[in-house]
């Protein structure tokens, strides 16, 4: 395909997506955001089948960041700590935390060229995404939060939960 | 490698808005000028929200990562052939 067709096609592609994404959150409201979650989290699992088990949080996300490059999904992300932190890593009562930084996205993208709010169904596909994913890497389970969705970039709270 | 953030002396009107939206704690009010200032420019992660919402305009980023306009980048365009 010609790349001003692809570049149509792809156009196309993200309005219909913010279209779907709008239409479904009007249809039934906050129901939305669990089948998003649940594409995400199937996406997550699918995608990550075969990728060797591992107990070590930052290789987690290395290999979750693999399967995202490996497939041409540019939703890649950055681990982030503030000046005050002395690690990337930190434990609270619920769990391991790691504060995650978003850049490139087509979601937020998509939800710019339709005119569509950020932190809407679209968003908890990404969410779903780590979920399956880690579930598939550290047989653990876990929530992202978006703790900031910036024009530029995303700012969001990854918990991985303690074995019961 | 840490983002440049600039505030624009003249153009702040001290609204803090810059304050609250920002994540990371970046900017801090210095009560005596009445103007938000750069306290830890290490922490901003370039969302650049301080800079969408500055009613004046006043606040400017350099050295950051500006995020890809898909529908508008080639390259991506041709990796993205195999979902369209």
């Amino acid at each position: 395909m010609e790349t001003s067709q692809q570049r149509l096609a792809l156009q196309d592609a993200m309005v219909f997506l913010g279209a779907i994404a709008s239409g479904t959150e009007q249809a039934i409201g906050e129901s939305a955001n669990s089948i998003s979650y649940l594409a995400g989290v199937n996406l997550g699992k699918k995608l990550s089948v075969g990728i060797a088990h591992t107990d070590d949080i930052e290789q987690a996300l290395n290999s979750t960041r693999d399967v995202l490059e490996q497939n041409d999904y540019l939703w890649l992300f950055e681990t982030f700590k503030t000046h005050d932190q002395d690690t990337v890593i930190k434990e609270s009562d619920e769990g391991t935390e790691v504060m995650l930084v978003f850049r490139d996205c087509m979601i937020r993208q998509s939800l710019f060229r339709f005119g569509h709010t950020q932190k809407g169904s679209l968003c908890n596909m990404m969410y779903g995404f780590f979920a399956g994913a880690l579930q598939n890497i550290m047989a653990r389970e876990s929530s992202l939060e978006i703790i900031h969705a910036g024009e530029n970039a995303c700012f969001k709270k990854l918990i991985i939960r303690r074995v019961p | 490698m840490s983002v440049e953030i600039d505030v624009h002396e003249q153009s702040c009107r001290g609204c803090e808005l810059c304050i609250d939206i920002c994540p990371t704690k970046v900017f801090e009010l210095d009560a005596e000028k009445r103007l938000c200032v750069v306290r830890h420019a290490e922490d901003c992660i370039a969302c650049l929200s301080c800079a969408y919402i500055c009613p004046s305009n006043a606040i400017s980023h350099g050295d950051f990562h500006a995020v890809k306009n898909f529908y508008r980048d080639a390259e991506f365009c041709q990796r993205m052939d195999k979902f369209l």
